[in-house]
């Protein structure tokens, strides 16, 4: 069982190294935009349209969802999937 | 197609049973792309382009004004080209509504919306859901009208999705143009074809009159803006609403 905290760690990882930006200590409280990760909000939207793929969920669905940190993305897709 | 064939670069075309779009899709095949075609109805010139290229050209029914279908008709493509590159997307599909204003049905300015603007945006946002997984250059080609820049009588509703599309066009290629996708709308002139089938000819002279190359829009013309728009030598176009109509709106 992967947690969804890991696939995102794994994406947001992939999605950097893809553009060449340095990787670092992914964390739940770890912020998606404006903190320590060279991401923007174009990488943002390819890590949720990868996430919907690999989850099946699709969380925007009805509109979009407030979220900060890895951890609020997190739930929105659930704790966890097989 | 088998497994052991050359990758090659596949294009999403909408409208393609007839006019500009079957143009489209008849010469991006013979240039050597993957064409992912839809349209309301199957014809026996898109039969002929399948006995010719088999595989290289897939093709789904899809209603515009259906979203969902929109979104299956890519996810299928995907699958049909597995293995080989999803390049880029020729929103083709539209229709055109005539009439005054105040007598346009509210559905028919419904339905004219809702194909040619909503359907255009969401082809081009299923799309790009598999693009930007790649993080590949791309190219996106809205086809639009003069329409939408000069307007004409009788045809407001068509007018205003088609400049819809422009703006589309531009606000989209300022959102993906950092990973090299290039986004931008083609405006062909009057052509004898689709659009001016409302036009009589005594309107048609009046354009031709009008117009300093002194002739109507070909669909050669268009089509061959289009190759060159989705060539790698025009990625540093974007954003761009790109007239063709011989001069007459210069």
């Amino acid at each position: 069982m992967t947690t969804t905290l890991d696939l995102i760690r794994e994406e947001l990882t992939q999605i950097l190294t893809d553009k060449g930006a340095a990787t670092g200590e992914i964390t739940a409280d770890t912020l998606l935009l404006n903190g320590p990760l060279d991401i923007d909000s174009l990488d943002l939207a390819t890590l949720v349209v990868i996430l919907e793929e690999k989850t099946g969920l699709s969380p925007f669905a009805d509109g979009f969802v407030l979220f900060h940190t890895v951890g609020e993305l997190a739930a929105l897709f659930g704790d966890a999937h097989d | 197609m088998r497994m052991t064939d050359a990758p090659r670069k596949w294009v999403l075309v909408s409208g393609v049973s007839r006019g500009l779009g079957l143009a489209l899709a008849r010469d991006l095949l013979a240039q050597g792309y993957g064409v992912a075609g839809c349209s309301t109805t199957f014809s026996d010139d898109l039969q002929a382009l399948k006995d010719v290229h088999g595989d290289w050209f897939f093709w789904q029914g899809v209603d515009m004004a259906d979203t969902s279908a929109i979104e299956a008709f890519v996810l299928a493509a995907v699958k049909a080209f597995n293995g080989h590159r999803m390049w880029g997307v020729v929103n083709n599909a539209g229709m055109s509504v005539e009439g005054i204003l105040s007598t346009l049905p509210v559905s028919d300015i419904e339905k004219v919306l809702q194909v040619n603007l909503t359907g255009a945006i969401c082809l081009a946002r299923s799309a790009l859901r598999q693009m930007m997984k790649t993080r590949k250059p791309g190219r996106i080609i809205n086809i639009s009208s003069i329409t939408g820049l000069r307007g004409y009588t009788g045809l407001t509703a068509y007018a205003a999705s088609k400049a819809g599309m422009d703006g589309f066009s531009r606000a989209l290629s300022r959102e993906v143009g950092r990973v090299g996708i290039t986004v931008n709308s083609v405006a062909p002139g009057y052509m004898k074809t689709q659009l001016s089938e409302g036009l009589d000819d005594r309107q048609l002279d009046q354009i031709v009159r009008r117009t300093p190359l002194g002739r109507l829009c070909e669909l050669a013309d268009i089509v061959h803006l289009v190759r060159f728009l989705l060539s790698e030598e025009a990625g540093f176009i974007t954003g761009q609403t790109l007239v063709v109509d011989g001069g007459l709106t210069s």
